[in-house]
């Protein structure tokens, strides 16, 4: 019994990482229709950056997320401006491939300056846990999970209680009226992509500490996202919040349970099972399509 | 010869020939096939008959995405996953059953993969948007770790050997080259054909603008699914011989992503939704990685390349090397010539003139029942009730009107009439049945036809095109017709000379105006034959002699035994056509009658112009009747 609740804890922990990248990609897509298959790679390079900060200049891998996010930012913000920008209007079959593009070039990058072997950072609490009765919690997954909702909650607030935040959904819901009203969608849609970056450095920063890493990984992590947004329900915020939840559960009980080799196959079974019953994800709705035929 | 002794005595029209696109592009290929097939005969070089073989794998890949994705506009990322799925097939049916020839197995491949994609596509292709693309990422990761884990199929990392090849080292590469130039000319037969059938059509249709091929009868979970299987089935094949050839296959290797990257970038650089395009990429891109591979250090320089080219394609090559030389030669050779777009358009003939399918009908015949009978039509949007209970009928034989104000829901009715968007609720009875429930094209092959008030013609469709996409009904024979030509093609033709746009049928339809594209969908619709032809502002935004002509084609098609529903809001115009007349208004219908009684009905007048409309504020509302 402890044992299934520990796993519990432990997959809810994971689960909040998993949401803060999830929904950087959701957010993404849901305003601008960009399915960023380079979601992954972004995450991977924060890590890298935070091993460097803490390997380099002997900065805690957690403080150093304060550094690293805005530089994801910024390097999210120059990606949107040279490369997507241009394409912006494409159908969504270009923004893929794009984006897939952009993910090699990103591990071409991370191989030449960080090499491809497996990379850790290993803090002073990295064997350290936390022992509640009969439960233990590794301090580094206690850490990162808090960290990830207190990020994910200030880009909660963000969205919902700030000016940007409705300029961000008014653009989602209508970029014609939102351009209308006097947002300028080109600053939002940059904005937007950097934040939904920034998010998945975070998210980065953070499994960086948790497991070890290699520049390939990034395959193994945009799957894992796109699978929780699509079960989730794509462009749905809380949607990818549940739907990281459910997998983090999901991926942490298959290792103890069914064999750690299955636990990154398992998951996706049940997200073609969701496809299969409820095609447009556990929130995610049918859009109303006759307005405009885009 | 032929060709050329027949072109002697006309010497203008015969250089313009062989500078035409089409004719270099057949010489340029009858060329390429001919090395193809003699290359292992003047060469054997080993280095460059294993990149034609590895050509020949990522031709028969890229080929095979040409149709789910150049075709069908859905994007796949696990293209590669096909080729790994055909060398398992053989990789793990070749040690099981070391008696058998080898050979057998590649067929069996193809249908193995052609199996996966049925399930895959019944999973994400049902429903329209990014499901497919993601779980086509996810497919591509997941039988990896699958080839991996299930070690008693699979042997796991270690991988599986198959037997050595039992025939003459001298041409040990002969049987793996020619049944891979077997399995491209398959799938290229293929390819050209379904570009020409109705099944084609329907997919071009659908990348162009799903909603609306759903309304001109394309049941598209049906055909993309089909789609992706037919874009599978022989890249299983070849990746079973590519698996012979290696004779070592394990998961890293054939389920490589750069398989898949190569593949999408052989058929983008190439060119989407042409013949050739995915070929001439995949023999651009092959040799490439060989040289990253061999002389610049692989690894990092190769995902540079990959990456960096896809950028770099996608951004400024988004047609593709084939489609951008095609029309810079078709440039150079149109130059000077006066396009065909400001042509007038035709005055058009009587359809009874120019076909023996309609002819006109004794309106005592018509049975005295109603066609379409609609009760209770609900939809709301969140907590605006845009039809709210909204119930009318339409007569068979008559031309019966739809007016109402702006924001009244008109177009929506037509909406859910035809389920482009879906009810709430209500009852829609149509010649007799239930068509509530039913998807788009199911009511189209029940006999419901219906224009859009904005235009939605396919673009990159040329006019005949757009108006052959046409499915009347669901049949796998219907599919496999051949559209371009013949029958289909006559039919299309004898529409558009109809409504008066013969001359434009291969024009692609972007370019035509407004007022063309209203004629063309019209011709688009009755090619389906509908009963019941819902036209939402048929007279909107075009000029009056075409207003007046657009009245003429109805009170004909009319006169032909079909029943039309109108939207509009040209008064003089739905006046003199229309009888009965609904009036609809805040999502009900508010009155019903002939034109006289609608003029007069005050309380049309009232919803027309507001129930605050006064000429002076203190005027009673009498005075404006």
């Amino acid at each position: 019994m402890e044992q299934l609740v520990q796993n519990l804890v432990l997959g809810l922990l994971l689960g909040g990482v998993y949401a803060l990248a999830a929904g950087g990609l959701t957010l993404i897509f849901g305003v601008m229709r960009v399915i960023n298959i380079a979601h992954g790679a972004f995450l991977i390079l924060a890590a890298f950056i935070t091993y460097s900060l803490w390997s380099g200049l002997g900065i805690d891998p957690l403080l150093a997320i304060v550094i690293t996010t805005p530089v994801i930012f910024v390097v999210g913000w120059v990606t949107y401006k040279l490369f997507v920008a241009p394409i912006r209007t494409a159908p969504m079959a270009s923004t893929v491939l794009l984006t897939f593009g952009l993910a090699l070039v990103l591990e071409a990058v991370m191989g030449t300056i960080w090499g491809n072997n497996s990379t850790a950072i290993r803090p002073a609490y990295g064997n350290e846990s936390f022992i509640v009765g009969d439960l233990f919690l590794p301090k580094a997954q206690v850490y990162g999970g808090l960290v990830a909702v207190l990020v994910l909650a200030v880009l909660w607030v963000v969205l919902t209680k700030t000016w940007l935040g409705r300029a961000i959904r008014a653009s989602a819901v209508n970029p014609a009226g939102a351009e209308l009203v006097g947002i300028k969608i080109g600053s939002v849609a940059a904005l937007v992509f950097a934040i939904g970056i920034a998010a998945a450095g975070a998210g980065g920063a953070i499994t960086g500490i948790l497991y070890p890493f290699v520049p390939g990984a990034h395959y193994q992590w945009i799957a894992r996202l796109l699978a929780i947004v699509v079960l989730g329900g794509m462009g749905s915020l809380n949607g990818a919040v549940l739907g990281a939840v459910l997998f983090g559960v999901a991926e942490t009980m298959t290792a103890a349970y069914v064999s750690p080799s299955w636990a990154t196959a398992v998951p996706y079974a049940i997200v073609f099972a969701v496809l299969l019953i409820r095609p447009q994800g556990l929130l995610g709705s049918r859009l109303r399509e006759d307005a405009v035929p885009a | 010869m032929n060709a050329a002794a027949s072109a002697a005595p006309a010497p203008a029209a015969a250089s313009s020939r062989w500078t035409s696109p089409l004719w270099i592009g057949r010489a340029v290929a009858a060329l390429g096939a001919a090395l193809l097939l003699l290359y292992p005969v003047l060469s054997d070089d080993a280095y460059y008959q294993n990149m034609v073989i590895l050509s020949l794998v990522f031709a028969v890949g890229a080929s095979g995405l040409n149709v789910i994705t150049g075709f069908a506009g859905y994007v796949s990322l696990g293209q590669g996953a096909f080729i790994g799925l055909g060398g398992y097939t053989i990789g793990v049916l070749a040690t099981r059953f070391p008696d058998t020839n080898p050979w057998l197995w590649v067929p069996v491949a193809g249908v193995v993969a052609a199996l996966v994609a049925l399930v895959l596509g019944f999973v994400s292709l049902r429903s329209r948007g990014p499901s497919f693309v993601i779980i086509t990422v996810a497919f591509l990761f997941l039988v990896q770790v699958v080839a991996v884990n299930w070690v008693s199929l699979t042997n796991g990392t270690a991988g599986l050997t198959l037997p050595l090849p039992t025939w003459d080292r001298e041409i040990i590469n002969w049987p793996f080259y020619y049944a891979l130039v077997v399995i491209l000319a398959l799938q290229l037969l293929m390819t050209w054909w379904i570009r020409r059938t109705k099944f084609g059509m329907g997919l071009i249709a659908i990348r162009e603008d799903e909603t609306k091929a759903a309304t001109i009868g394309i049941a598209l979970p049906t055909e993309k699914i089909l789609a992706f299987v037919a874009s599978t089935v022989f890249v299983g094949m070849a990746g079973a011989v590519y698996g012979y050839y290696l004779t070592f296959i394990d998961p890293r290797g054939m389920f490589s992503i750069l398989i898949s990257v190569q593949i999408v970038l052989s058929l983008l650089i190439g060119g989407k939704a042409t013949l050739w395009g995915p070929v001439v990429g995949a023999f651009l891109i092959e040799p490439l990685n060989e040289i990253a591979n061999n002389n610049l250090g692989g690894g990092n320089t190769r995902l540079f390349l990959f990456g960096g080219l896809l950028v770099l394609v996608v951004i400024f090559l988004p047609r593709g090397l084939l489609p951008a030389i095609e029309s810079f030669l078709e440039r150079r050779r149109t130059r000077g010539k006066a396009g065909l777009v400001g042509q007038r358009i035709g005055t058009g003939g009587s359809l009874a003139s120019l076909t023996d399918r309609v002819q006109v009908v004794d309106r005592s015949q018509i049975p005295d029942r109603p066609l379409l009978e609609v009760t209770g039509l609900t939809k709301h949007f969140g907590g605006l009730k845009a039809v709210d209970d909204c119930s009318f009928t339409v007569p068979e034989g008559s031309i019966t009107g739809l007016i109402g104000p702006n924001g009244s829901g008109k177009t929506t009715v037509f909406n859910l009439l035809t389920d482009t968007i879906r009810a709430d609720s209500g009852t829609i009875v149509f010649d007799g049945k239930r068509l509530d429930g039913t998807p788009p094209w199911k009511r189209a092959h029940a006999g419901l036809g219906r224009t859009f008030q904005i235009t939605r013609l396919f673009g990159e469709m040329t006019v005949l095109e757009n108006v052959v996409a046409v499915q009347r009904s669901f049949s796998v024979g219907q599919l496999g017709r051949i559209a371009v030509s013949g029958k289909e093609a006559a039919a299309a033709e004898e529409l558009l000379e109809f409504v008066g746009m013969r001359a434009f049928r291969d024009q692609r339809a972007h370019a035509l105006s407004y007022g063309q594209q209203k004629l063309v969908e019209l011709a688009q619709i009755l090619m389906l034959d509908p009963k019941l032809v819902l036209l939402d502002e048929p007279a909107g935004g075009i000029n009056p002699v075409l207003i007046e002509r657009m009245g003429e084609m109805i009170r004909e098609l009319n006169s032909y035994g079909k029943t039309f529903l109108i939207v509009e809001h040209n008064m003089p115009f739905v006046l003199g056509l229309c009888d009965p007349i609904n009036v609809l208004a805040r999502g009900r219908t508010m009155a019903t009658g002939t034109p006289d009684e609608i003029q007069r009905d005050p309380a049309v007048i009232d919803a027309y112009l507001g129930d605050d409309f006064r000429v002076e504020p203190a005027k009673p509302r009498k005075a404006v009747s």
